[in-house]
């Protein structure tokens, strides 16, 4: 099967910060000592690399619906990370200590792109009652700085509101035809930058998923928060085409466009064990980890 | 570089919110638009040959842009090397659209923005930080200031 290989090993050593890095050892596969490896760790993808300063991963394993489980070895520190398909392959791994085995292996559990977008529903979900809860005096002024004219509409039911804009203004996109002279958007805005440039800039850029969440000028949460610290600037921009909901906190910072709402709102994730509710997921997660912590404590 | 294929496949076969018969061209100068199962499953994009099983092939969608290319299609460029472009023609401009969205909001990267996002609001509305409750509050993928380089990043280019 085809990879994007240049690419993915690309995304292992450009700048976006890896959730973990450090040496293990891994058994080899047909040879089978363990080899010390520089491993990091990026969202759910662990690469491996010969040397820490290496420019080019040797491999990544991809965590998608793995289990990480203690494994019986004369390695010290040993683990696994298993998966459940047919003739998957067993990766063994040792760390170099108690406490970087313990820290590893929580990482690796939870590494899954599923896993995040469970917490990321969560607080979704969270948020929103929080909204709701707080009812008139929740303050969404509009941004509309996407058309380079500011609004200032109060939305109170943001959560319906949000949802509907989102599944409607998916169909069309602020996406510019004009793709060749859209400035590429990798990385911050500078300070400097006025809210029309900046709107202008969003709304013609190709979207790119690999760019830092960037600091609007300060500005904008003077002009927008119609006088309350405590607003939020948030715009659902259902109107002429733009496809992406863009709000600001009141301290400056761009909300990043909001997930779309799945269909029955169903938390069932296709690689784990389906439960629609995030707290039981959750300590699934969790006892995982507690169990590998009794098994450990008690082989000593 | 190596990377466990089996394991791929696997997860190819997982339920996946968009699925669809797209054109799909490759990035290579004589590449031709060819119909393929165009497969969305985490952060990947897998395409099959229609009616097989096994995909031809997978795409891992970060570090990427996606754009439209005209009404009704779309392509797919890695940030490593931009001008080679991924294009995949829909059957119609809402399709596009979903497609393009969908994409989109697919990486890891993204939903780690929404979460770091949604723990801040929520913390300065309720004081509180929601993931305590779960004792992840300490996961460096889930930190603020996981060397988010939005303060440092040359911005030259813009």
């Amino acid at each position: 099967m085809k990879l994007n290989e240049r690419s993915v090993a690309h995304y292992a050593t450009c700048d976006s910060p890896p959730d973990k890095t450090g040496f293990l050892f891994k058994k080899g596969e047909r040879n089978t000592a363990y080899h010390r490896r520089w491993f990091v760790l990026k969202g759910n993808m662990l690469f491996y690399f010969e040397e820490r300063d290496s420019r080019e991963p040797i491999g990544v394993i991809v965590l998608e619906g793995c289990t990480v489980e203690l494994c019986e070895s004369a390695e010290e520190f040993a683990f696994a990370v298993k998966f459940d398909c047919a003739k998957a392959r067993v990766y063994k791994m040792a760390a170099e200590n108690q406490a970087a085995m313990e820290s590893w292996v929580k990482a690796l559990s939870r590494a899954s792109f599923d896993y995040m977008r469970l917490v990321v529903k969560e607080l979704e979900r969270q948020l929103e009652e929080i909204q709701e809860a707080a009812g008139g005096d929740s303050v969404w002024t509009g941004v509309g700085g996407l058309q380079g004219r500011p609004k200032s509409s109060r939305r109170n039911q943001v959560a319906r509101s949000r949802s509907g804009a989102s599944s409607s203004s998916s169909s069309s996109s602020s996406l510019s035809s004009s793709s060749s002279s859209a400035t590429p958007m990798t990385g911050a805005f500078p300070a400097q930058k006025s809210l029309q440039d900046e709107a202008q800039i969003i709304s013609d850029c190709p979207k790119e998923n690999g760019v830092a969440w960037s600091k609007p000028p300060a500005a904008l949460a003077n002009g927008f928060g119609e006088g309350a610290s405590s607003c939020v600037a948030w715009e659902a921009c259902a109107d002429s085409g733009n496809n992406t909901v863009i709000g600001y906190g009141a301290d400056g910072a761009r909300a990043p466009p909001v997930p779309r709402r799945r269909r029955g709102a169903s938390l069932e994730s296709p690689v784990s064990p389906g439960t629609g509710c995030f707290s039981k997921l959750h300590d699934w997660y969790g006892r995982e980890v507690e169990e590998l912590r009794v098994q450990w404590l008690q082989s000593q | 570089m190596r990377f466990n294929e089996k394991e791929l496949m696997s997860l190819s076969r997982q339920p996946s919110e968009m699925a669809a018969e797209l054109g799909m061209r490759g990035p290579k100068k004589g590449d031709v638009v060819k119909k393929r199962l165009v497969k969305l499953v985490v952060n990947f994009l897998f395409y099959f040959r229609t009616d097989e099983e096994e995909p031809i092939g997978a795409l891992l969608l970060e570090q990427c842009r996606v754009e439209k290319e005209d009404s009704q299609s779309f392509s797919i460029a890695f940030l490593d090397e931009a001008e080679r472009k991924y294009l995949f023609e829909c059957d119609s401009e809402e399709q596009c659209g979903e497609w393009v969205d969908s994409i989109i909001k697919a990486s890891y990267e993204f939903m780690r923005k929404n979460l770091i996002f949604y723990r801040t609001e929520i913390h300065r509305l309720t004081g509180k930080d929601p993931l305590e409750q779960y004792g992840i509050s300490d996961e460096t993928r889930f930190q603020v200031n996981n060397g988010q380089q939005f303060t440092t990043r040359d911005t030259s280019s813009l």
